[in-house]
């Protein structure tokens, strides 16, 4: 078992230098000239061939692209992931460092969401079947899966926060500013486990192990939540575990339309100001969370299901 | 079969109690915020001394010698020698000045009784001071034509401080009056008597002082108490982070902002909602910069004069102005609007008339046979337009006039290429036509026309193919030195006559300033520096 654990962590390692590569690559692709691109986010009005010069001078900008690349993934490994373009008083990790605590504290608010509606609901839509709550849920289902999280954004702010004047309309800083901007990421999820675990409970309510536990005399509230219930959670904690990371990313679009000071936001504002160290350490890290959630819910899954491991 | 439900319980388990485990700690820590939050927001009601701006991302770096901070908020805090108003200068830090008869040496009178805010005082040693921790970093500021013509600085006394040039160069007073780099600083925040590393703190002369500062969430101004001038209405202003434009028009209907402000935080489709608003005002500056076509005259077919004037003559401004802009930014007949300094030339614009244009087509020898595209030896009039895919309205206006210049038989093709790649073709020269923005005030006319002398935009390719460019070039450089009004003004005369009769610019528009903000404050306005938002001109009613 060991072994396995650790045949899988040594695996991760080419993975992660692969995406640390591409992440390079990518943003060098880009046909600006990155020192000019700097001169321009720091607003100087007239860029003359000098200052372009001295930019690329300080940025190291004249090695040959491969050095570039190593020199690159050895800061990485210290983490000292370079300064900001945009603000060259702040360094990128100070930036990641201070926007991912937020980006985490809305993904964890927005997973509470996604638990606390996604599994009653999913429920009583498989226990009451067809019925006119399950068909209004996957109406509803249906609806908020089609609708950008942008779209539903605003119209809840306009709702909630104008019409209602309930809770703020954008910003941080209280429970009340994470509602909106949490139930909106969350709706996309939540519509997505109501059908897996609906789904989930039909098929297990066929199994043979109800009928008997039926025959055994169970109450019917007990078959359903000590047992179908419980049976059907198990792909849910693995889509879950994806879902984390997915979370963590998929804050973008939401975060900007409420002003969120998360990952979601710097990234944006580092794609509209091309402040490249930062885009390519968001991409990094997004890839890497990716890669490691991968590797953990495998070695749970492994851990939790004696058939992956061969035993009898 | 029970290992596994035991296990799935205890992750689910562990799920649960790290979440709840975070709720709770999050509790504690945002009901302190949340208190201070609503505090803020109550004291808001009561006395209305107090603004809340909004900006689509945080201050930044607010060091008045470098490039990386919001303007506005770097005037809030610091001041500089002159100030630039609409009837010229007048002082600032410096009372009075003279300048010397050459042109070369300028004065400054230094205004008694000024102190930072840390409570050093602003006298001719601390803006020396100043300037020397600028002309450390002297190259990143050398788009400043002053600072390729400075011989030095001096402060013979703490009354006076002396600016010396190579050779007269009239801007002078522009350069320094605009809010950067030559905005004053206290001595005792700099490093090592240096800025270009940073500074340590933000401590100006300027009405307002930085309280507190959030990054990416708000910051917070107060009224400087040791200010030398009238202190403003408003006493506190929190400027918010909001990047999204329908989030922010939200919050400002819903009161949580006052105030937006600015050429790019607002669009006209918001404007004409709010025009007859009783809650939301609606306030529009002058023209402040020119929307316009530069035509590239390297181009085959762009080279012959009366193609560029038959172009000219097939532009519908009324249509633009009016379909794409709900006519909240007027025509423009010419490349600067006549209220930018030394503009106010008579010319006579090119008005909307495709007869004359299909005429000076047919003269040029582009006819029509059988095709609706115009031909010349076997060659099609067929033109590239380059756009910014980042700007909206570009793409409409492109995609208006490729259905106009089709009516004269000429063949647009539109490409948008998002903004490096457009700066960057547009540098190199490889377009046909493309669009461009003036720098607007206060660098029109001098700065932008110094520009088209060096290949450092796409003006500079575009007249390559003119034949009087050197000339225009050699206009431009002697407007810099001149010292003699009249003598400037005719040469500006003769460098907008000659690009205007060259065709080479079809003006648009005339983009303004914007603002839209609670009806109950009063006293917005608009100065000479789009940059600058001049809150201390504005109070609640």
């Amino acid at each position: 078992m060991k072994a396995y654990i650790f045949k899988r962590i040594l695996t991760t390692i080419p993975l992660l230098l692969c995406v640390s590569f591409l992440c390079f690559v990518f943003i060098n692709l880009i046909p600006s000239d990155p020192a000019e691109v700097a001169l321009r986010v720091r607003q100087t009005p007239v860029i003359t061939e000098e200052a372009i010069e001295e930019v690329r001078e300080e940025l190291r900008l004249n090695d040959p692209y491969f050095v570039r690349y190593i020199r690159w993934l050895g800061d990485c490994l210290t983490l000292d992931f370079g300064v900001s373009y945009t603000n060259p008083s702040r360094t990128v990790l100070g930036e990641i460092s201070r926007c991912l605590p937020a980006t985490v504290w809305l993904a964890g608010a927005s997973l509470l969401f996604v638990i606390i509606l996604s599994l009653p609901i999913g429920f009583l839509c498989a226990v009451y079947q067809n019925s006119w709550f399950d068909k209004l849920m996957r109406a509803l289902i249906f609806m908020t899966t089609a609708m950008p999280a942008y779209w539903i954004g605003l119209l809840l702010i306009w709702l909630v926060s104008i019409q209602w004047d309930l809770l703020p309309t954008s910003g941080s800083g209280s429970i009340r500013h994470m509602i909106l901007p949490a139930f909106t990421v969350s709706l996309t999820y939540i519509s997505t486990y109501i059908r897996l675990i609906r789904n989930n409970m039909l098929e297990n309510m066929k199994e043979d192990y109800v009928l008997y536990a039926k025959v055994r005399g169970l109450k019917q509230k007990n078959i359903l939540v000590r047992h179908i219930l419980k049976n059907s959670l198990h792909t849910c904690i693995v889509a879950i575990g994806m879902s984390i990371p997915q979370l963590i990313a998929g804050t973008i679009v939401v975060e900007n339309v409420f002003a969120w000071p998360g990952l979601g936001k710097l990234c944006i504002e580092s794609i509209f100001n091309r402040d490249y160290p930062v885009i390519q350490i968001y991409v990094l890290l997004i890839g890497t969370l990716f890669v490691i959630f991968n590797l953990l819910f495998d070695i749970i899954q492994y851990l939790a299901d004696p058939r992956l491991r061969g035993e009898r | 079969m029970k290992k596994r439900i035991f296990t799935l319980c205890l992750a689910l388990i562990m799920a649960a109690g790290t979440i709840t485990g975070c709720g709770s700690n999050k509790t504690k820590e945002t009901e302190k915020t949340s208190l201070k939050g609503t505090g803020i927001q109550s004291e808001d009601k009561k006395v209305k001394e107090e603004l809340v701006f909004v900006n689509y991302r945080d201050i930044r770096d607010l060091n008045p010698h470098l490039y990386a901070g919001e303007m506005y908020a770097q005037d809030m805090l610091y001041d500089t020698l002159v100030t630039i108003t609409k009837d010229g200068y007048e002082g600032g830090l410096a009372e009075s000045w003279d300048i010397s008869e050459d042109g070369k040496v300028y004065t400054f009178h230094i205004r008694k009784g000024v102190y930072f805010s840390d409570g050093e005082i602003c006298d001719a040693n601390a803006i020396k001071a100043n300037f020397d921790a600028i002309i450390q970093n002297k190259e990143r500021h050398t788009w400043l034509e002053m600072m390729n013509l400075l011989v030095g600085v001096e402060a013979p006394d703490e009354k006076t401080f002396v600016i010396k040039l190579s050779q007269p160069y009239y801007p002078l007073l522009t350069e320094l009056g605009v809010t950067r780099p030559f905005a004053m600083i206290s001595p005792k925040a700099m490093i090592d008597g240096g800025t270009k590393d940073g500074v340590k703190e933000y401590i100006g002369t300027g009405p307002y002082v930085l309280k507190e500062f959030e990054t990416d969430k708000y910051a917070v101004f107060e009224v400087n108490e040791k200010y030398w001038g009238n202190k403003p209405a408003i006493k506190k202003i929190t400027v918010k982070v909001i990047p999204d434009n329908q989030t922010r028009i939200l919050a400002l209907e819903k009161g949580e902002i006052d105030l937006i402000y600015g050429k790019n935080m607002i669009d006209a489709d918001a404007i004409s909602k709010y025009t007859d608003s009783k809650d939301v005002s609606v306030a529009m500056s002058d023209a402040t910069s020119t929307r316009h076509l530069v035509l590239n005259t390297t181009n085959d077919i762009l080279s012959d004069t009366n193609v560029r004037k038959a172009l000219q003559q097939a532009t519908d401004k009324k249509a633009i102005s009016e379909g794409i802009f709900y006519g909240l930014e007027e025509p423009a007949d010419y490349l600067y609007a006549k209220s930018i300094p030394y503009c106010n030339v008579d010319l006579k614009p090119y008005e909307y008339n495709l007869e004359v244009a299909n005429q000076l087509l047919d003269e040029a020898g582009w006819t029509k046979k059988n095709s609706e595209v115009r031909e010349k030896d076997g060659k099609k009039l067929e033109l590239d337009l380059l756009y910014n895919s980042d700007s909206v309205t570009e793409k409409s206006i492109a995609e208006l006039l490729q259905s106009e210049y089709k009516e004269i038989g000429v063949q647009i093709n539109i490409t948008g290429q998002e903004e490096q790649s457009y700066r960057d073709n547009m540098k190199a020269g490889n377009f046909d036509i493309v669009f461009n923005i003036c720098w607007g005030t206060p660098y029109d006319p001098q700065s932008s026309l110094s520009a088209m002398t060096a290949p450092v935009y796409g003006d500079y390719a575009a007249q390559q193919g003119l034949e009087n460019k050197a000339e225009i070039d050699d206009a431009i450089e002697k407007i810099l030195v001149s010292t003699d009004e009249t003598k400037r003004q005719e040469l500006y005369k003769y460098v907008l006559t000659s690009l205007h009769q060259d065709a080479v610019y079809i003006p648009l528009t005339y983009e303004r300033n914007k603002a839209i903000f609670s009806s109950e404050l009063e006293g917005v306005t608009f100065t000479q520096s789009q940059y600058e938002v001049p809150f201390y001109r504005m109070n609640f009613k």
